[in-house]
């Protein structure tokens, strides 16, 4: 693959875009965290977004649902372009999932209240019904008998399968995943992975921030490589990984592999 | 693939930004609309009722004596407003400097290795904490000095230059000297021994010889005070009993007296908590370390673990202060003419009550804040340098 | 290998105890003899007072007037009542709350046996259970003690019928009327009682438990929305917040009451004329509000941020963010310093009695030594003794209660 047509890969998405960022700026005061970020993102594609510490690949998909703003340029989710208008922030919302580093499950509600809470309280679903599809998607994450236990009573691993399946409950057309393993122990982070992995299998569109180069290889229709708050490489992974072109990946992929 | 037109502003009521000034706009609103309805209240009231509603008042005759003060009754009010403002001051800061030094004290020997120690200063705490203020104060000027202060004919003298009775209690006093003057040489008294202090200190830095600033520098002190008393031609006077006053030395108050007493007991089982948790804060290791190093218990006490709590300790501490300050406004209720008290007073002569009242109010919150910013001063200096 | 030192009997490691913790050096042993003697002679003096010279029948004579002022004799019914109907609430809601508490997993009551428990109940409630027996020996008459042992089994039966209704998944309509019933039960009492006497006229120390109890209630909202105010990026909000907080806060709490007592008509229509218990109650919830406002901002504060950011990415609006995921559990991790304040706000309700002439429990207590049976003979000893006594029970128990609150709920450490 030829420079021009590894770069041509972040501006045209694999199939339909779903998710557009044009010339996107983000500034926390004087510091520039987003550099002219252009990205497409297509319908079921898998994206993986690598990158040291401090690179801005966590504040570019926080940009995504507004948990950030953005300072220039256009995100658009889905059609909807993503303004100050509160009935496009709040719609963005609705179609986007996000799964934290630190879970952020509710501790004072339950298992299935925590991920009942959004369809009752935003999509007015009633109270048999939601109970109905939480079951559904916690046996698909595989812990259904955890139902009715309450965060503290869960293992970290245990804690971000339920933190997958409240997102899942709001049926997003995208999950945004921030660091999903990073705070796990080590034997909890595969299960973790498996359930990432089902979901790719299902067609979810993902964007995925993460340091596991496994399931990057595996999973992602491509990975994206960002440095210093911009984008620097984009390519598949059978040539990403074996044959990167510019030298910040290559400085990157030799300190973690 | 659908976009929408690039950036157009959305309408107004769903705009994120135009949302929060129109929120702000309704509250504020509704809190103008509930000061307007109070405030035409008030005017109507106040124009029905015919009292005036200006601070004109202050300067007004006050027509009422202050005991325990030369307070001339012809006085406008606002000299009875100082009055009673200084003796708030003169309780407090008195009762501050009890209330600390017996607090801290107490607060150590809750940690004492000593079973006897630690548990009374345990029961100390555990008692005067739970007891209501007024209560306590109640108690000590009703029971303790009504009751047990003998009367004039039959005060209590043990030794002879103290007087107890229930007309107040006789101590020695300066005499033949201006209180200022004496507050000069106690001011110079202590820049010296500070100066002393910083100099002894570099002396240490330098050569490693002990800096013996604590008996040099309070040394100083205390010759500076002699010096100056004799120089000055300063005169102790004693108190004594003449007829049914006590005459010579200065008189303590017995209201002063029960408010200090009672001030002090209170604030201090509240500090003597804050000194044992400030210091049972400071990590463990701390001390240990400090152990390590052959530190003896004085110096690991002194340079280690005092330092940390009191850094701990400053802001608890200086909110017991502030609440003393403001429990002092009890006095109204036991005969001291403090500020509350000369507000209650005043108004129970004719002042008109909302200015008064506010007027007092508004002095508690400039004290407040005041104290506030000296606290946050004290804890900025202390604070402990962080990444 | 040696085998260890052995002990040679109680008498030595007593003996090795005091050489530790009494006699360790000279000063050591000069402070215990010290102090260990004044506070043997304290004990002796205060036991001497309480059980052989003090003059209880001032107590006794005058224990109505002290606990409920001047209630109608007849109607101590409806005060029986009440207490009773109060216990059965407070048994449902700790019955609720334990089984909410079991399903999280957070109780260790599981792990006690039936004994245990009544003995850890006694342990931290001993103090009530005794000075309520002792009030219940002053009285002469039969009804206080039926009052006592009703509301005993009014509580136990509320505990219970709780618990088991914790268990249960009731249907959503009984749920929901249950607890909105729950809600209404302390405003329905305070109708019952008014019924019978106007607030205006509601003294003794029955006024120091309800209008602590009314200002803790009301300043709620106050305080929530000053706390939220306070944190808020809109200016004109914050300001607003903070100029209500401080300046009340720098207030004390007596003069505020003096004014209230001489200013507070100004400020009302000409029609109405607060009583001096309402003035009061207004005054606690204006003073309180603000200081619980500082409670719950430091709760909100303790919230992760994490926490705002899943409910806002799962498309919660910012009322639902607040309402259902950060404030409660803002509050739940302040609960010991919302009961510590209201524990000051009991204390704090002798104030009243000063500054209003509210015949309190305090000021009641001062107004009995100057009957014709009691005056000039020093009586006040006695009575403030008692006062301080009752106050101190309350004071210490529930303090103990919030220590054991804040263990038990880890606050701070999770």
């Amino acid at each position: 693959m030829t420079n021009e047509q590894v770069f041509a890969d972040a501006t045209k998405a694999v199939g339909e875009a779903i998710i557009e960022l044009e010339h996107v700026d983000k500034f926390f005061g004087s510091f520039q965290a987003l550099k002219d970020i252009n990205l497409k993102v297509g319908l079921q594609e898998v994206v993986v977004v690598i990158g040291p510490s401090g690179s801005g690949k966590s504040t570019m998909i926080r940009c995504i649902n507004r948990l950030e703003e953005h300072d220039n340029g256009r995100i658009v989710v889905d059609g909807i372009e993503l303004s100050e208008d509160v009935r496009n922030i709040q719609e963005i919302r609705r179609e986007t999932g996000m799964v934290f580093q630190q879970f952020n499950l509710f501790p004072h509600l339950s298992v299935i209240d925590n991920v009942t809470l959004a369809p009752r309280q935003v999509r007015r679903m009633p109270k048999d019904e939601a109970e109905r599809l939480a079951m559904e998607i916690l046996e698909r994450v595989q812990i259904p008998e955890q139902a009715r236990k309450y965060p503290g009573q869960l293992s970290g691993g245990q804690q971000q399968r339920v933190a997958i399946a409240r997102s899942l409950a709001m049926k997003p057309k995208v999950m945004l995943f921030d660091e999903p393993t990073s705070a796990l122990d080590p034997e909890m982070i595969n299960e973790v992975l498996d359930a990432m992995k089902d979901l790719a299998r299902e067609g979810m569109t993902m964007i995925v921030v993460t340091h596991e180069m496994g399931f990057a290889r595996e999973v992602a229709d491509r990975v994206v490589f960002m440095a210093d708050g911009q984008i620097v490489e984009v390519g598949p992974p059978e040539h990403f990984f074996t044959n990167p072109q510019e030298d910040r990946t290559k400085l990157f992929l030799s300190q973690i592999l | 693939m659908t976009t929408t037109e690039g950036s157009s502003r959305p309408p107004f009521y769903r705009d994120v930004r135009v949302l929060k000034w129109l929120f702000q706009l309704v509250v504020f609103a509704i809190v103008a609309a509930i000061a307007l309805w109070l405030w035409g209240n008030f005017r109507r009231n106040a124009a029905a009722s015919g009292i005036p509603t200006s601070f004109d008042f202050l300067s007004a005759p006050a027509t009422f004596s202050i005991p325990g003060a030369d307070f001339n009754p012809n006085s406008p009010v606002r000299s009875a407003y100082v009055v009673g403002f200084l003796n708030t001051l003169r309780v407090s800061i008195v009762g501050i400097i009890l209330a600390t030094v017996l607090g801290v004290l107490i607060g150590i020997g809750r940690l004492s290795t000593n079973w006897v120690v630690s548990r009374l200063s345990a029961v100390y705490v555990e008692v005067f904490r739970n007891l209501p203020l007024l209560v306590l104060l109640t108690f000590v000027f009703l029971g303790v000095v009504l009751q047990f202060m003998p009367p004039i004919a039959e005060a209590w003298t043990p030794v002879s230059w103290i007087i107890v009775s229930n007309r107040g209690i006789g101590v020695p006093w300066y005499e033949g000297v201006s209180g200022w003057a004496l507050l000069l040489v106690l001011a110079i008294g202590m820049v010296g021994w500070w100066l002393i202090a910083r100099w002894r200190q570099r002396v240490f830095e330098r050569t490693g010889q002990p800096s013996r600033a604590g008996i040099l520098g309070s040394g100083f002190f205390l010759v500076t005070l002699i010096l100056g008393w004799v120089l000055l031609g300063a005169m102790l006077t004693l108190p004594s009993i003449d007829g049914r006053q006590i005459i010579d030395g200065i008189r303590v108050d017995p209201s002063f007296f029960a408010l200090l007493l009672g001030l002090a007991i209170y604030t201090a089982s509240h500090i003597a908590e804050i000194t044992r948790g400030s210091i049972q804060a400071v990590p463990r290791g701390q001390g240990e370390a400090a152990a390590a190093l052959a530190l003896t218990g004085f110096q690991r006490m002194w340079k280690v673990i005092l330092p940390q709590a009191m850094r701990i300790a400053i802001p608890p501490l200086g909110n017991q202060y502030l609440n003393l300050i403001k429990n002092s406004s009890l006095g109204a209720g036991f005969a001291y003419f403090e500020l509350t008290n000369v507000t209650q007073t005043t108004v129970g002569n004719g002042s008109p009550s909302v200015p008064a009242f506010f007027l007092t109010l508004v002095i508690y919150v400039v004290i407040s804040l005041v104290t506030s910013g000296l606290v946050n001063l004290a804890n900025q200096r202390f604070k402990v340098v962080e990444r | 290998m040696t085998s260890p030192p052995t002990t040679l009997g109680t008498g030595t490691r007593a003996a090795r105890w005091a050489r530790k913790h009494l006699f360790r050096t000279w000063l050591d042993s000069a402070l215990t003899i010290v102090f260990g003697g004044l506070a043997l002679y304290l004990i002796f003096r205060f036991v001497l007072f309480v059980f052989v010279n003090a003059r209880w029948e001032i107590i006794q004579v005058n224990l109505k007037l002290l606990m409920v002022g001047r209630w109608p004799s007849d109607q101590l019914m409806v005060m029986a009542v009440s207490v009773a109907v109060l216990g059965l609430w407070v048994g449902l809601i700790a019955g609720l709350v334990h089984r909410r508490q079991m399903r999280a997993g957070q109780s260790r009551l599981t792990a006690m046996t039936g004994g245990q428990r009544v003995v850890d109940l006694v342990r931290r409630f001993g103090l009530i259970i005794g000075t309520v027996l002792l009030l219940l020996a002053l009285t002469n008459t039969n009804g206080p003690w039926l009052m006592a042992a009703t509301t005993v089994v009014a509580s136990v039966v509320g505990r219970v019928i709780g618990g088991a209704a914790g268990t249960r998944v009731l249907p959503r309509w009984v749920a929901r009327t249950g607890v909105l019933l729950l809600a209404l039960v302390p405003f329905a009492i305070y109708v019952y009682l008014s019924r019978t006497l106007a607030l205006a006229d509601w003294e003794g120390f029955f006024f120091n438990i309800t209008s602590a109890i009314a200002g803790i209630i009301l300043c709620f909202p106050l305080g929530v929305l000053l706390a939220l105010a306070r944190r808020s990026k809109l200016r004109l909000l914050q300001s607003l917040s903070i100029l209500y907080i401080e300046f009340v806060r720098g207030s004390p709490l007596f003069v505020l009451l003096l004014m209230a007592n001489v200013s507070l008509e100004f400020f009302v229509p000409a029609s109405i004329a607060p009583s001096k218990v309402i003035r009061a109650i207004v005054v606690f919830t204006i003073f309180t509000g603000a200081y619980l406002a500082e409670i719950v901002r430091g709760g909100l504060q303790s919230v992760p941020r994490g926490q705002e950011e899943a409910a806002k990415s799962l498309g919660l609006s910012p009322t639902k963010q607040m309402g259902l995921i950060v404030l409660p559990q803002a509050l739940r991790n302040v609960i010991p310093a919302q009961i510590g304040q209201f524990i000051s706000l009991f204390k704090d309700t002798t104030l009243a009695g000063l500054a209003l002439g509210i015949l309190d429990l305090l000021e009641g207590a001062k107004a009995i030594t100057q009957q014709p049976d009691f005056r000039g003979q020093g009586l006040i000893i006695e009575t403030l003794v008692f006062v301080g006594f009752l106050f101190w029970v309350g004071s210490f128990t529930m303090s103990r209660e919030s220590q054991r609150l804040e263990r038990k709920l880890g606050v701070g450490t999770r």
